[in-house]
């Protein structure tokens, strides 16, 4: 008989589950990442807040280059829900602290989605994964860099003026970042 | 309506699995499958198939046992874009749930012969 399952669609059901789960939390990233530019800006830290805007509208991106990818390999991308956002913080810090673990567990769920191809042989996802990967390693960087601002510049006197304008100003340029 | 099948479309259907409760049939020509069970045929696409099993598998068997409150132990399988669903007793969701895991059993093993034997590249 004909391979229908095959012909229809190049993702199995399970990765396109798993890729619709991760559309799913990018889509809250993105949501997360607004609601932290909000607060920031209520509370006049201007720099952070445009940090914020611009990390909001990447994991949008990223949302859609998933999303086209499902729909690309003939399977069914699912426009997600977003609920739960934490709108409020104590501190400038605490901010700097859950976009770095919101991050860490992006990285993770990349992971999980990476090995399961690996289980399943499907290299073509798997080697539409590594720009995820590659770019996974700037947002942990940007991350902790702005989180060791605290620990450099300290939070005493003008400290959170300071860290504030130097937050947009971190950027990845390692010679590992590539081409 | 199961010997209906079989004796009028013998060339226009492979049988995928059959079990005690009910068979899958794959239609090459139509690009699409039929199940015969619980008294009915009913066609699925590519599509409606996946979310018929997504909402098998989903079905909580061992709460559905041991909730004995209000619950009529029946259970509606409802797909979207398919013009049929199903009532079905705890008995006949697990017979299903049997039907489909072996349904897709097969389909992955033709997928794997398919991959040996015609799309080897030389």
């Amino acid at each position: 008989m004909k391979d229908i399952m095959r012909i229809k669609s190049l993702v199995s059901a399970d990765i396109e589950t798993l890729l619709n789960q991760q559309i799913k939390k990018e889509a809250h990233s993105s949501a997360m990442y607004l609601a932290m530019a909000s607060w920031c800006n209520q509370n006049g830290f201007d720099y952070s807040s445009d940090y914020f805007f611009k990390q909001s509208e990447e994991e949008r991106m990223h949302q859609l280059k998933l999303f086209k990818y499902v729909l690309d390999m003939g399977g069914r991308a699912v426009s997600p829900d977003v609920s739960g956002l934490k709108q409020d913080y104590t501190s400038l810090r605490e901010v700097f602290e859950d976009a770095l673990e919101a991050e860490i567990a992006i990285t993770q769920s990349f992971k999980n989605i990476a090995a399961t191809c690996m289980k399943e042989q499907d290299f073509v996802t798997f080697e539409f994964l590594n720009w995820f990967m590659k770019e996974q390693r700037e947002e942990e960087y940007k991350a902790r860099r702005a989180l060791e601002l605290f620990e450099v510049i300290g939070e005493e006197g003008t400290g959170l003026w300071e860290i504030d304008k130097h937050v947009n100003k971190i950027k990845y340029d390692s010679e590992t970042a590539g081409a | 309506m199961m010997t209906g099948v079989k004796t009028k479309t013998t060339e226009k259907f492979t049988e995928v699995f059959g079990s005690k409760a009910g068979t899958v049939y794959q239609s090459d020509r139509e690009g699409c499958w039929y199940i015969d069970f619980a008294g009915k045929l009913v066609k699925f696409d590519y599509r409606t198939l996946l979310l018929l099993k997504k909402s098998i598998y989903r079905v909580d068997i061992e709460q559905l046992i041991l909730d004995n409150g209000k619950s009529p132990e029946i259970e509606m399988v409802f797909i979207c874009a398919c013009n049929h669903c199903y009532f079905l007793s705890i008995l006949q969701i697990i017979a299903l749930k049997e039907l489909l895991e072996g349904a897709f059993a097969m389909f992955e093993l033709n997928q794997i012969l398919h991959d040996r034997l015609h799309r080897m590249v030389v």
